[in-house]
């Protein structure tokens, strides 16, 4: 009765990606892979990737391709951060010296105000 | 969640997707969606190898992808993160076709805020009259379909397991499930919708 109850669930949960490497590389049993293939069944997203991940010549070669894949994303990632910072850097510095030449014209202002004013 | 993380991934692993997004529409620090996107690595790589059919156009696909999300996400605000990744995957992979595998143009404005799949998500009741119902309607099914959905969730057999023991191809063997959930479940509805009638 349990298992007639999965074909209408339709209640998908997530496949890790580990499980979906292990699946793609022939390390499951049986019944783990028919618990994959339910959950794909549900996910659009899993079960194109798993498709296309099926054409891969050798199998072995997609978790090397995957890690240099995480690398780039890694440059992308910190790329863009240090350029970002370095703005912020810029536009902090531009607002201190601003702030400086403001102070400096109050303190010279005051000196003159104050020199003109002494008999 | 990730594998091979590169970015240190380990004490974000309990966060969802959602709450390193709101981590990152809050500070636009970068870093979040390094930890999102490397979620998915593997997931897009094959999606783009999928449509294009070429391991190093797959590959550089998946490169592009990250770099559009990281330079896009920013001026739209996602609600559905991973629905919305697989459409910008799905886009960039066909836009890359079109134009012969030429350079792209996508346009991620479209469905920015794309909604979980609906596609036969449409919740049955489980309730013991549905089971009775489902055990009749299963014997309605023509023979295939009959026979790959009981070796499937029945039986709990894999793909490989039930072509072995039916001389169906994988491929067979996936499109009479498929097929034979959808009619399944139409049968269902249309035996709920008479009993409700009478």
């Amino acid at each position: 009765m349990d298992n007639l109850k999965n074909i209408l669930s339709g209640l998908s949960t997530d496949v890790d990606q580990e499980t979906l490497l292990q699946y793609l590389q022939g390390k499951l049993t049986d019944e783990q892979r028919q618990a994959v293939e339910e959950k794909l069944m549900d996910n659009s997203f899993e079960e194109d990737a798993m498709e296309g991940l099926q054409e891969f010549k050798d199998k072995q070669q997609i978790s090397y391709v995957v890690e240099a894949l995480n690398r780039d994303l890694k440059r992308k990632v910190e790329k863009k951060k240090k350029r970002r910072d370095k703005m912020k850097l810029k536009v902090q510095s531009t607002l201190y010296i601003v702030i400086l030449i403001f102070i400096l014209l109050i303190v010279f202002s005051y000196w003159i105000i104050h020199k003109m004013l002494q008999p | 969640m990730a594998i091979f993380p590169v970015v240190n991934t380990e004490k974000y692993e309990s966060l969802s997707d959602q709450q390193l997004l709101d981590k990152f529409y809050a500070d636009h620090d970068n870093t979040w969606l390094g930890i999102i996107l490397q979620r998915y690595t593997l997931l897009l790589l094959g999606v783009c190898m999928k449509y294009l059919k070429n391991e190093e156009e797959a590959k550089d696909s998946v490169q592009q992808i990250f770099l559009k999300v990281i330079q896009e996400l920013h001026k739209y605000k996602v609600e559905y993160f991973k629905s919305w990744l697989y459409m910008v995957a799905k886009n960039h992979c066909l836009m890359k076709l079109r134009s012969g595998h030429g350079k792209i143009s996508a346009e991620l404005h479209n469905e920015m805020i794309a909604a979980p799949e609906e596609e036969d998500k449409a919740e049955i009741a489980l309730t013991e009259k549905t089971l009775d119902l489902m055990k009749a309607s299963l014997e309605e099914l023509n023979n295939e379909q009959r026979q790959c959905v009981t070796l499937f969730y029945l039986d709990k057999k894999s793909y490989q397991h039930i072509s072995e023991e039916t001389g169906f191809s994988m491929m067979q063997v996936k499109s009479y499930i498929q097929n034979g959930k959808r009619n399944l479940k139409i049968l269902i509805e249309k035996k709920l919708k008479q009993g409700s009638s009478k």
